[in-house]
């Protein structure tokens, strides 16, 4: 599997990746909320948030390019429905065009709609970029079993990590296999070779499955994972949280005293 | 129909974050007492084989490709619960790992891909074979319902949270979407005949798994 891309960046050292999983999942989701929150007429508030996203790249010393890169990420779901959103919604035309036998509105309402869902989408992902390509996999399930998501969940989440690889690797090699006996795999007859395909990948996994269980009871295992955890609050997260939360509470304020509207 | 940030209001999030955690604990509680911990390292495998086959792509009309969603599959082979518990978890590993569908957006994303795919997939596959036997004939059909009626039911449910939260309108985004979701949803479904037919040939004592 090309999983070059995976973790990449969760190596260097900087503050970001110093901090604690937990400091950044929390700070994430109250920037996300924030952005969600914010009425998509505060044009400067946008630029407000972008310049905090940006200031967290460059402290964490992610290619700024790679995190434009990845952010695209949010295109083809804005493209398939959002695009369409200025032609439907109703309200003050902002323009009217032929194209030759119908005739287009495009809305002001429907604009901002447009605007609304882009610019939160996109800069959601950029933190979320962020969030992920900071911090290792395994040290986040860890940040999150403390944030109390089940144990059972975690539990499936980190075998599905380690086992994702083995079981997408196997998943190309046989695409590969197919493709170069049957000039590739886009015709509509191959479907049941697809399906043959899925199923022999759902058998491999399946007795896999049971190999590892019997070699982890082998070793002892009881149901309860056992891990060293060295999560630890440090000042550092501290300041990081206090820091942050306190931009987006002042951005917070200019968008109710009204400022800009 | 992994939905991002940004296209579902507070409220939405809220509800559907509700409604999800509600499901995936229904999915702990069945997991806890019918499975013990023996499944654990099985279900992770099996969100890992789920998460492989959505990458391979199948051709639909028109040199377009689509891909598996899964969660029909999963409900029929180990039962709905596990479904559940799998899908949340893959959908849990695309937001954080490949920012595939939003963070707030997760609950919904969980809702229609998790909870309503695996229920309803798992009933109606349930249904059919009552009404047309456990035959390899009434599987095969009932795999066939089961996968595209849980596509189609998940994107009507991604239709109502876009137009609930303002941001399609309503005769816009439901035919939209379950239109184009009832196109995508025979190739799910022939794919899961393939694969039901592919186990029933070669394995079939794992059609006869306890469903969980």
């Amino acid at each position: 599997m090309k999983h070059g891309f995976l973790d990449q960046y969760s190596d260097l050292d900087s503050l970001i990746h110093r901090l604690d999983p937990r400091t950044k999942a929390i700070t994430t989701l109250a920037f996300i909320l924030a952005l969600v929150l914010t009425p998509p007429t505060r044009w400067y508030a946008f630029a407000l948030y972008f310049a905090l996203i940006a200031l967290v790249v460059l402290l964490s010393r992610l290619p700024p390019l790679y995190v434009l890169k990845r952010s695209l990420v949010v295109v083809p779901f804005v493209l398939v429905i959002a695009i369409f959103i200025p032609f439907f919604k109703q309200g003050e035309v902002a323009g009217s065009y032929n194209i030759w036998l119908w005739q287009v509105n495009v809305t002001y309402s429907g604009l901002i709609v447009l605007w609304n869902v882009t610019i939160k989408a996109w800069l959601s992902v950029m933190s979320m970029i962020v969030l992920s390509s900071t911090t290792k996999f395994s040290e986040l399930l860890k940040g999150l079993e403390r944030l109390r998501l089940p144990l059972v969940m975690v539990m499936i989440l980190s075998f599905m990590y380690r086992y994702m690889f083995v079981v997408v690797d196997e998943a190309l090699r046989m695409k590969r296999a197919r493709d170069s006996r049957n000039f590739g795999g886009k015709h509509i007859w191959q479907l049941k070779t697809v399906g043959n395909m899925i199923g022999a990948l759902f058998l491999r996994s399946y007795e896999r499955g049971e190999r590892v269980y019997a070699a982890m009871v082998a070793r002892g295992f009881d149901g309860n994972p056992r891990t060293l955890s060295h999560l630890r609050f440090q000042m550092l997260d501290l300041y990081f949280t206090a820091c942050f939360l306190t931009s987006l509470a002042m951005i917070g304020t200019t968008i109710l005293l009204g400022w800009g509207a | 129909m992994h939905i991002p940030d940004g296209f579902l209001n507070i409220a939405t999030v809220g509800t559907t974050y509700a409604v999800s955690a509600g499901g995936v604990g229904y999915g702990l509680r069945k997991a806890r007492s019918k499975l013990m911990e023996k499944q654990v390292p099985m279900m992770g495998i099996m969100a890992a084989f789920i998460f492989a086959a959505q990458m391979l792509n199948f051709p639909i009309i028109g040199g377009t490709s689509g891909h598996l969603i899964g969660a029909a599959l999963a409900a029929i082979l180990l039962g709905p619960g596990s479904a559940v518990l799998i899908m949340a978890c893959i959908l849990i590993a695309q937001c954080l790992i490949f920012q595939d569908g939003g963070l707030l957006a997760l609950g919904a994303n969980v809702l229609n891909m998790g909870i309503i795919a695996s229920f309803a997939g798992y009933y109606l596959y349930l249904g059919t074979t009552r009404i047309l036997g456990e035959e390899r004939r009434g599987r095969l059909f009932g795999g066939f319902i089961a996968a595209w009626g849980s596509v189609f039911l998940a994107s009507i449910a991604c239709a109502i949270e876009l137009a609930v939260s303002g941001t399609v309108p309503i005769r816009v985004a439901l035919p939209a979407m379950a239109g184009w979701h009832a196109l995508i949803g025979i190739g799910e479904g022939a794919i899961t005949v393939a694969v039901l037919s592919f186990v029933m040939a070669t394995r079939s004592d794992l059609l006869e798994l306890r469903k969980v």
